[in-house]
């Protein structure tokens, strides 16, 4: 089997982490509103149902025990967001605790498929390590009914198909709920992974844009202009409030970071400044790559976009050279024209050289954008497709 | 096989379409495997043989039906057959059997249809499933239970159905939700890199003019580099490449002519119209699909910034604390989208700059929130004479 590949930028893993916190939040507030439902519930049942109170209350206690933890855990989340994902782990297995207790306190059949519960509480999670936690507990809970508490299922009297097929088909619930879980999750991932390589390529873009900008030197107003102007601003702002002029030295660090001086000069010239305070401010220059440089282009090229309700969850949106629309010549074209661009450069974009695209191509995601049978002809015959191209070009690509 | 475990296991690289037909082929696999147990199963159930054979003959059939359906791409029609096949197949050990093992049929339906996590697929099969449930969860309370059972156990099978259906369809409402807005922010994340690209392809092919280099389509060492690896790759596949070339010389022709022209030149047959409608989204002279992804590719061999917590962030608040570093920030930016180029001009050169009104209305729009707090718009709208007069627009 294929080795797991990379994302084509090592940059976004912090962000896709940040994306799947982001939504763990509300997935935790749900399964604590289930958890709350589901003792108000049992408090409900064991009243009705008259059960002592040695029955009772070791399950009452269980569901507190299991609530205050997720409540404390959600608590701390804020603070950390570990915690978050720590409660994943706590919850599951304290759903599935709780149930296992039901089972063995009441040893009645239908305590048995609250198992099936505890199951689509955690799957609320849709992450592996519950997913893989939830089979442990179910498979192993099951196992020690049917072997060892017989009476619980009242197999011990059963035909010998009930014990074959509960068993059995408890298995196949287990199998299907797992690979649906698995897939659901690797979904999840593929939106968080779109997202996260498209704010990296916007980064990546807007670097590119600068510096094309630069080569072409179109024409950009002077660093000092802008520098002038918001001295000119702050100054009528300070007078129209009627204070002093706090921007003036902010202005001036603003002046030095620009005309390059070193971060050692700098702390020495304004002792009140750390070098958090400089690299915070660095960030507030509009020339070269500078943050705010990219964020003024962001806001230009984020203007007027109207998103049509088709173009939600189109194909269309995702690009690749293995559309299942397009016939295998389509897609040879599309692969062989992508391959011989990439070697031979476009304008500023420098030819690659053989690792670097066989690397890219074969190691990371970029393989899934291709039909995986071209790859491979691709992956096996590498050095052809170099010695193809290098042929046609006899040398000339630049580096 | 194994390539299509590979795919499974790198489900989330996959567009949706192809999850879709992973996630068919998998139940149907599942489907088998049920059917296949279920005819030494049958033995167990209260059918007499002959309807026995009609009905496992049947769930071939249409298990039959099922695999062209994938192999036509119907994958809709195949989707609702398999829950339909499932439901088929719940009912057959349920009316078959009052023991235990059948009621878990009811929960192994359920999964099958939350698999496709389609809300109105879950809501219609899923409520005929719950309701068949409860109606076999009171018409078989003694096989269900215990003789000397707890207190309401046939309620408690009822109960448990039921909330199982609710935390799944809680579940699928609330991914619905994820993935609409996760979806949005993509679409609307894929149109803002489209526009730098067209300005990128702009600039690139003004470069690549100054360095009188000819564009790739016009370039016979690239036409001749294309046509020797598509050959390659295609031999691989069919006896030889001339069908291969006659595509790629359609290509290079669409280039030379337009899509437009080809299309409504009656004298290429459909196909090759088809064809070339095709290819149109791998021109290499617009800003297409190919060109993005040559561009993206090209990016990652860049140097960049090393990562810090806020790179993706470009709202004012995330630059500083500091009110007044705020207020620089919002003034350099009032200056910059003033004065510097926004686009094309009506000479289609790249001169064009936003207007006053086009400045203002940065501030004012539906999504001036995801750069500018309220506090910061406010600030503007306050001091809007200071800005117009000292960061609005400087003459040339």
């Amino acid at each position: 089997m294929a080795r797991k590949k990379a994302f084509i930028f090592s940059e976004i893993e912090d962000y896709r982490t940040e994306l799947e916190i982001k939504h763990l939040r509300t997935k935790n507030h749900f399964v604590l509103g289930f958890l709350l439902l589901m003792m108000i519930l049992t408090i409900v049942y064991l009243v009705l149902s008259g059960q002592t109170l040695v029955d009772s209350i070791p399950v009452v206690i269980a569901f507190l025990a299991v609530l205050i933890m997720n409540i404390t855990h959600l608590a701390y989340g804020r603070i950390t967001p570990s915690f978050y994902q720590m409660n994943k782990y706590v919850t599951t297995v304290g759903t599935f605790f709780l149930s296992i207790l039901m089972i063995f306190t009441f040893r009645s059949p239908s305590m048995v498929i609250s198992l099936f519960i505890a199951y689509s509480i955690a799957a609320f999670y849709q992450d592996m390590k519950v997913l893989f936690l939830s089979n442990t507990f179910m498979l192993l809970t099951v196992f020690a009914i049917i072997v060892n508490n017989p009476e619980i299922l009242g197999l011990a009297s059963a035909t010998l198909d009930a014990r074959v097929g509960i068993g059995f088909f408890f298995i196949a619930f287990m199998v299907i709920l797992s690979i649906s879980s698995y897939i659901i999750v690797k979904q999840k991932s593929f939106f968080f992974n779109q997202i996260a390589s498209a704010k990296e390529s916007e980064f990546r873009q807007l670097d590119l844009l600068i510096e094309l900008k630069e080569k072409l030197k179109e024409e950009n107003l002077p660093s000092e202009t802008y520098f002038s102007h918001l001295e000119a601003f702050t100054e009528a702002f300070c007078k129209k409030i009627g204070s002093a002029n706090v921007f003036k030295e902010k202005i001036a660090v603003l002046r030095d970071l620009d005309k390059g001086i070193s971060e050692e000069d700098l702390l020495v010239k304004y002792p009140t400044l750390t070098k958090t305070d400089l690299s915070r401010m660095e960030d507030l220059l509009m020339s070269g790559h500078h943050k705010l440089r990219k964020a003024a282009m962001k806001i230009m090229y984020d203007q007027n976009i109207h998103i049509k309700k088709r173009e939600i969850f189109s194909e269309t949106q995702f690009k690749s050279f293995n559309h299942q629309s397009d016939r295998l010549e389509i897609k040879i074209i599309a692969f062989v024209l992508f391959y011989t661009a990439l070697k031979k450069g476009f304008a500023v974009l420098p030819g690659l050289e053989e690792e670097k695209i066989y690397d890219a191509l074969i190691h990371s995601d970029f393989y899934y954008s291709m039909d995986p049978r071209i790859v491979r002809i691709y992956q096996k015959n590498s050095a052809v497709f170099d010695e193809i191209v290098k042929d046609a070009f006899k040398k000339k690509v630049r580096r | 096989m194994n390539n299509f475990l590979n795919r499974v296991f790198n489900t989330e690289f996959l567009p949706m379409s192809e999850v879709r037909k992973i996630k068919i082929t998998v139940v149907m696999v599942f489907l088998l495997f049920l059917t296949a147990v279920t005819i030494p199963f049958s033995i167990f159930l209260n059918y007499s043989t002959v309807f026995k054979i009609i009905a496992i003959s049947a769930m071939s059939l249409v298990f039959l039906l099922m695999v062209f359906l994938i192999r036509w791409n119907k994958l809709l029609i195949a989707i609702h057959l398999t829950i339909i096949y499932s439901i088929f197949l719940t009912l057959f050990y349920t009316l078959g059997s009052t023991n235990l093992y059948a009621y878990l049929f009811f929960y192994i339906t359920l999964v099958i249809i939350i698999f496709y996590q389609e809300i109105y697929v879950y809501i219609l099969y899923g409520f005929l499933v719950v309701l068949f449930g409860s109606f076999y969860t009171f018409v078989n309370q003694d096989g269900l239970s215990l003789p000397s059972d707890i207190f309401g156990s046939t309620y408690l099978f009822l109960f448990f159905l039921i909330l199982f259906f609710i935390i799944f369809l809680i579940q699928i409402l609330l991914n619905e939700k994820f993935y609409t807005e996760l979806n949005y922010e993509w679409v609307r994340m894929n149109h803002v890199l489209d526009k730098y690209q067209d300005h990128i392809l702009i600039y690139l092919n003004t470069i690549r003019k100054s360095m009188k280099e000819s564009p790739f389509y016009e370039d016979l060492d690239f036409q001749k580099a294309a046509d020797e690896l598509a050959v390659f790759i295609y031999e691989q596949f069919a006896e030889n490449g001339k069908e291969i070339t006659n595509v790629l010389d359609l290509y290079i022709y669409i280039h030379e002519r337009g899509l437009d022209k080809i299309l409504s030149n009656d004298e290429f047959s459909v196909s090759t119209k088809k064809i070339a409608n095709r290819l149109s989204k791998y021109m290499l002279d617009q800003r297409t699909e190919m060109f993005s992804m040559i561009v993206n590719f090209h990016t990652k061999f860049k140097a960049t910034a090393e990562y810090k917590e806020n790179r993706y962030l470009y709202n004012v608040e995330s630059f500083s604390e500091n009110s007044d570093e705020r207020i620089i920030a919002l003034g350099l930016l009032y200056m910059f989208l003033s004065n510097e180029v926004f686009g094309l001009d009506e000479w289609d050169e790249m001169k064009r700059k936003m207007t006053k009104e086009e400045v203002l209305a940065v501030f004012s729009s539906e999504d001036a929130e995801s750069f500018f707090s309220s506090a910061e718009i406010g600030f503007l709208k306050d001091n809007f004479e200071l800005f117009e007069a000292f960061l609005g627009k400087q003459s040339d």
